[in-house]
């Protein structure tokens, strides 16, 4: 091998820098716990700043020990000071190079740049490396790269520009639409508790404070709670507005590279930076969710379906584009698949009546099955009384939740696509490559049988690895499946001799 | 209705798996039932003895315990083995299990990743094993159990020689 032109690379030595404010950073809390601190619990400072040393020594030795390099068949790292370690990992099972760059990174221009295979145990973190560093990896690691470098050396033209289009950019309309949420209020709970356990070391106690404070107003208890649950939704709203614009501000995703060596590369971030590379190659379908209590607004989140990348983790959520409204993240859909089908616009078949009995029976008897199971500890003495009606309390909500599930059933066949909608709380609406089937699971309970439905499971390698259309009819699956993947289908199906059965099968009810 | 739209319009139906599992599988699972009936009541009855404080609501749950252990002993086995099916052609792997719910998985060759024999202690004694088909799904992973061993292990060998000479990456 040419060991002269991959030669190892070292991490930047501004990372050390960074290691040393780190340190200073660190001592500070606990110098200050056992200086300052008279009564209050002082061991959590003080753990802070053992855990804030012993972080810093590690990034030193880090720098000292790390290498990299890249070669045109292998990307290879070794660190490590005690236990060594050498990592190699073979370009085609690349899938995406990350750099992120928190605030003190970018005073220092550094980023730290991920480059993930799928899998922890064969992923790497170069924590850190200077920009120009960064970037000469992000393009050493783009798709083609190899291609590229190689068509360069003989053309001598060693700047042809990487062709790039825009499939969406930074708005700020978005910042409303993402600032909404439910657990906003837990956002707004989250730093006053932060900042009493932070003051109790120095004899502050918010808790009597707030106290004291309470008493001298005149409002009534339920008046001050609904007062209590405003304040701290309008303060979490802003809380996660700010947090949503320093994530995303600049947030531009961009198609780049000639096909077929194309990907999808994220960037995004105020202050701390990201910048997240997708090969197109291995783009299965998308998704997108739709909150029920935002269902009016349109609004939707978006993910991509990739294979290789693990369900959970490293880049694995596949969040495309922030929580847009519906007509622009069809735009933007349509504009990532880039093939004309707007499958996720596709005209769902509706699922059989049955589905929504089935659905309105689980939420009467689930709470009924509840409201049994107390009444037997009630009767045998081991609960008290009043505890065993409380489940049926929940029946006025879970019917309409089952009315909204059943509706949001539904697929359907278009170009290359699947598509499989469901979901009660959460709307989920999938488009997957008919390629990306490896399997179907059927699966018929009891009561399905006699209500001639059967749920059907998609078997991916992409994504979550298992999509789902739930309770659709059968001559719908069978239709689904032979549609979807022929050759499969005449495994597991056959005809039915016509003449003779086709009149049972009419005097049958044809749900169509 | 006219010949000719019926003719296009053939009804199809769900073919089950060709081969039944080996008649020792309800042999086999009777006696895993009894063996999980009897951990479980041991440890639950048990409990229900020796500490009194518990019995008013460990009795109904014990109670609710041994009915469904004693359907799982007596009648299971026999269910499952009735609906129990399976196949394994050149083109795709094709199982059919379950009782009150039915479940149908077919694979198709060309995206196994892995094939596994498995003959716990039991099996062994019967003289059963279990074929595991796995794919780079979490659902499309088949289990074929109760097989006849010399059956499981003429199956597994033509099936690595198929997905030997399949090309792909299996995904």
């Amino acid at each position: 091998m040419t060991a002269e032109a991959h030669p190892w690379r070292r991490l930047s030595v501004r990372a050390v820098y960074l290691d040393l404010i780190r340190l200073v950073g660190s001592l500070v809390p606990g110098f200050l716990g056992v200086t300052l601190g008279d009564d209050g619990p002082i061991w959590f400072l003080v753990a802070g700043s053992v855990v804030g040393l012993l972080g810093a020594g590690a990034g030193l030795i880090r720098w000292m020990t790390t290498r990299y390099r890249v070669t045109p068949e292998l990307v290879e790292m070794r660190s490590g000071l005690v236990q060594r370690k050498h990592r190699t990992v073979n370009r085609d099972r690349i899938r995406t190079v990350d750099s992120t760059a928190k605030w003190l990174h970018r005073v220092f221009g550094l980023r730290v740049v991920h480059i993930g295979s799928g899998d922890t145990g064969s992923s790497f973190d170069l924590d850190a490396l200077d920009r120009g560093h960064a970037a000469q990896l992000h393009r050493e690691l783009s798709p083609g790269a190899v291609v590229r470098a190689e068509a360069e050396a003989e053309t001598d033209a060693a700047t042809s520009e990487v062709p790039e289009t825009v499939i969406a950019r930074w708005d700020a309309r978005w910042v409303p639409l993402n600032a909404v949420n439910v657990w906003a209020v837990l956002t707004a709970v989250g730093p006053p508790f932060a900042l009493y356990w932070f003051l109790r070391p120095f004899g502050v106690d918010l808790l009597d404070i707030g106290r004291a404070l309470l008493d001298r107003q005149p409002l009534g208890g339920p008046v001050l709670i609904a007062v209590g649950v405003l304040v701290a939704y309008a303060v979490g709203f802003a809380g996660n507005a700010v947090s949503f614009v320093l994530q995303n501000a600049n947030f531009q995703l961009v198609r780049r590279g000639t096909a077929p060596d194309t990907a999808l590369v994220t960037h995004r971030g105020l202050l701390s930076t990201q910048t997240l590379q997708r090969d197109d190659r291995r783009l299965r379908g998308l998704q997108f969710t739709e909150p029920l209590l935002w269902r009016w607004l349109g609004l939707t989140e978006t993910k991509v379906i990739t294979t290789g990348l693990k369900t959970t983790g490293e880049s694995g959520s596949g969040d495309l584009v922030p929580r847009v409204r519906m007509p622009e993240a069809r735009d933007i859909a349509a504009r990532v698949l880039a093939d004309d089908h707007r499958p996720l616009e596709a005209a769902l078949h509706r699922h059989p009546r049955g589905a929504l009995v089935r659905r309105i029976g689980w939420a009467l008897w689930g709470p009924a099955l509840g409201s049994a199971v107390l009444a037997l500890f009630v009767l045998t003495g081991a609960l008290p009384d009043w505890v065993w009606p409380l489940p049926l309390a929940l029946i006025p909500l879970t019917v309409p939740l089952a009315v909204v599930a059943y509706r949001s059933l539904g697929h359907a066949l278009t170009g290359p696509y699947l598509v499989v909608r469901h979901g009660a709380t959460q709307r989920h609406t999938v488009a997957l490559q008919r390629r990306a089937v490896i399997g179907w699971s059927l699966r018929q309970s009891l009561l399905q049988r006699w209500g001639d439905r059967m749920t059907i499971g998609i078997a991916t390698a992409a994504g979550a690895r298992h999509y789902e259309a739930h309770d659709a009819g059968v001559d719908q699956t069978i239709a689904f499946l032979r549609g979807a993947t022929p050759e499969l289908a005449a495994e597991i199906l056959e005809p039915v001799a016509v003449s003779t059965v086709r009149s049972t099968a009419m005097s049958g009810s044809t749900t169509s | 209705m006219d010949p000719e739209s019926a003719a296009e319009e053939t009804e199809w139906r769900i073919r089950p798996p060709r081969h039944r599992v080996d008649r020792r599988f309800i042999v086999w699972q009777t006696a895993v039932a009894v063996l999980w009936a009897a951990v479980l009541l041991g440890v639950v009855g048990a409990v229900y003895w020796f500490a009194e404080v518990t019995r008013p609501w460990l009795g109904p749950v014990l109670i609710i315990l041994s009915v469904l252990s004693t359907v799982e002993i007596a009648v299971a086995p026999t269910a499952r083995y009735l609906v129990h099916r399976w196949q394994a052609t050149d083109d795709a792997v094709y199982a059919l299990e379950g009782w009150f719910t039915r479940r149908w998985q077919i694979v198709p060759i060309s995206r196994i990743q892995s094939i596994d024999t498995e003959i716990g202690p039991l099996q062994g004694l019967l003289g059963l094993a279990t074929i595991r088909v796995t794919t780079a799904s979490s659902e499309g992973k088949i289990s074929i159990e109760g097989l006849d061993a010399a059956v499981a292990r003429a199956t597994v060998d033509r099936l690595r020689e198929v997905t030997a000479a399949t090309a792909g990456d299996a995904t």
